[in-house]
């Protein structure tokens, strides 16, 4: 299927900090972020770094660390069938359309383990884990965590987004500088071979 | 005046130990080139910046990179995220593999328009197509580097090539792989490659390269020998020295270039996914094949050339046969010289199957990189090998239709009316 159409927007950094907030509570469990780090996370989302170590550090990990998470490979296997990939960069792989879309279309199906299918990843291995949620919430709500979810995910794929694009409308500004100055030279010089 | 004394006095005792001044004249300020010369002749100085770029941030990415299989893929990600505008380096360095192969193609098209590898340029011509093979190479193992799916498959389809060769294929193939799939063992060679030896050969050929350019100098849009009409000091009539003349014109065209380039190594470093692609962001597994494995954009024409040949042949099996029509591709741009058999250089002054011939190699070129670059079908692959052909028309038959067509007289001087 068509995915839908998303727009991030990491500059957004409430909706980055509820997106974390549920990363960490419903998807951390399984899926590590092992590429991040707390801190980094914790400053790009202007969240106070002691009340992210007392509140979205659960294993006494440094706030310096890699965000890794304890389920080991075996484990996973045996209660899953399957190891959850890391999702660091899951927003670059599949792009976040893909994810927006591909979280708000899980549809009962008697015939999986889990008695849940997906329109966007048939025969999908993983549970629908925001279940209880997409039931307890209107559409509208709902869409709207998810939003907030792939916009943090969008971010923590590539965390430099922000800084890259304030560097290069500078760079670009002193470019077109640079480049007039080296056109009139070039004019000037040009004028000596008429 | 003191300082201006004590500069001159260092530039003698300089130059009386190295012919410091003799190089700058030699090479720049008593260097001339045609003052007919365009736009097209630029992207040689860009191509040498951009070399000079892909060094210094291949230097600065080798400081932090790991090349094991265990450890390249988060090695990335370490440069790209913790180490201090790793970020910046590691898309300069990606982006410029691009952009290194999109100014090498249109330098290579403008030797091809003007005939710049006809006589006494051949020579020129051979070491400036050496570069680009070597580029080919250097870039095939870079790629391989971040370790991502597409890096590994694209290793794994490349090298399984080499075992297409009849008798000895599949050794062979063992032997440059040191393994019996690609591996940590294939990685850490091929990274090896990537940082000393085929640097060191680019560097060394383009030496030459411009070497060759300097003693016999550009050619020019119209193809005249600007050599002919000289004043009484032999400095060339239609030229003019390449210092401050050229330097100021190839000073503006880098502004406008780096434009472009920071436009999308800032904004648009994937390139849609043409300039890193997606699939290459899931770390390389060995058990899992990716859906379509795609080759970077500046392969593409030589990928669907290879997929073209699908039929078997005297005993040779389509993949080999269409391993040789791919190398044939690439290799076929050294003969340029002995194929042309025009009495003019230009395209301006050639007859129309000169230009017709032009024409269909630019199309073939451009409609096979797009079919390079999707999954095959039946369709897809017909037009694939009718582009093929005319590709290989376009050189094949150029003997023939650069011999017997008309082609318009050449001005003797620049500025004459042809």
């Amino acid at each position: 299927m068509e995915c839908d159409n998303f727009k991030a927007d990491v500059s957004d950094k409430a909706s980055l900090q509820r997106g974390l907030s549920t990363y960490m509570n419903y998807c951390y469990g399984c899926h590590s972020l092992k590429y991040s780090r707390y801190k980094r996370v914790a400053e790009d989302l202007l969240i106070p770094l002691e009340m992210y170590e007392n509140n979205l550090i659960y294993d006494g990990s440094k706030i310096g660390e890699l965000m890794e998470i304890s389920l080991t490979k075996e484990d996973a296997i045996e209660w899953l069938g399957a190891y959850p990939p890391d999702l660091t960069l899951e927003a670059r792989l599949r792009r976040p359309d893909w994810i927006y879309t591909y979280l708000r279309n899980y549809y009962p199906d008697s015939s999986r383990p889990y008695g849940v299918n997906n329109r966007v990843y048939q025969n999908v291995n993983m549970p629908h884990v925001l279940e209880d949620m997409q039931n307890n919430l209107s559409e509208i709500q709902y869409d709207q965590v998810i939003y907030d979810l792939t916009n943090f995910m969008t971010y923590v794929a590539d965390p430099s987004a922000e800084q890259r694009k304030r560097i290069g409308t500078y760079v670009l500004l002193f470019l077109i500088i640079f480049t007039a100055f080296a056109y009139m030279t070039y004019r000037e010089f040009k004028k000596d071979l008429k | 005046m003191s300082e201006n004394t004590i500069g001159k006095k260092s530039l003698e005792w300089v130059d009386s130990r190295f012919p410091v001044v003799d190089l700058f004249e030699r090479h720049l300020s008593k260097y001339y080139s045609p003052s007919n010369i365009n736009i097209w002749y630029l992207f040689g100085f860009l191509l040498l910046i951009v070399l000079v770029m892909q060094i210094l941030t291949g230097l600065w990415l080798m400081m932090n990179y790991t090349n094991t299989a265990e450890g390249a893929f988060s090695s990335i990600e370490y440069i790209m995220r913790d180490v201090d505008y790793g970020w910046l380096i590691r898309y300069m360095h990606a982006g410029g593999a691009s952009a290194f192969f999109a100014l090498i193609y249109l330098h290579m098209f403008r030797g091809m328009m003007y005939g710049s590898y006809q006589k006494p340029r051949e020579l020129i011509w051979v070491g400036g197509w050496f570069v680009y093979v070597l580029l080919c190479a250097e870039g095939f193992t870079g790629y391989v580097l971040p370790w991502g799916q597409m890096s590994f498959w694209a290793a794994q389809v490349i090298i399984s090539l080499v075992g297409s060769i009849p008798y000895f294929g599949e050794d062979l193939a063992i032997w440059i792989r040191g393994d019996y799939i690609v591996s940590g063992i294939t990685l850490s060679r091929l990274f090896a490659f990537h940082v000393v030896l085929l640097p060191i050969l680019i560097i060394a050929v383009v030496f030459f390269h411009i070497l060759a350019l300097h003693e016999i100098g550009s050619n020019n849009p119209d193809g005249i020998d600007v050599k002919k009409h000289t004043d009484q000091d032999g400095v060339p009539l239609d030229a003019k020295p390449f210092f401050p003349y050229d330097i100021t014109h190839d000073f503006y065209a880098l502004g406008v270039f780096l434009i472009i380039f920071c436009s999308v190594i800032f904004f648009f470093p994937e390139g849609g996914g043409y300039i890193i692609e997606y699939v290459n962001y899931e770390p390389a597994n060995p058990l899992s094949t990716p859906a379509h494995i795609v080759p970077s954009w500046y392969y593409t024409p030589f990928y669907a050339m290879l997929r073209a040949i699908d039929f078997p042949l005297f005993g040779l099996t389509a993949k080999f046969l269409g391993f040789v029509v791919m190398a044939a591709g690439i290799a076929i741009f050294a003969a340029l010289p002995w194929l042309d058999r025009s009495p003019v250089k230009s395209i301006k002054y050639k007859g129309i199957y000169s230009k017709a011939f032009l024409a269909g190699f630019v199309i073939s070129f451009f409609v096979l990189a797009y079919l390079g670059s999707v999954p095959p079908t039946e369709t897809k692959n017909m037009l694939a090998k009718v582009f093929t052909f005319i590709y290989f028309a376009y050189f094949l038959l150029m003997p023939i239709y650069t011999k017997f067509e008309k082609c318009k007289p050449v001005p003797e001087r620049v500025g004459d009316p042809a």
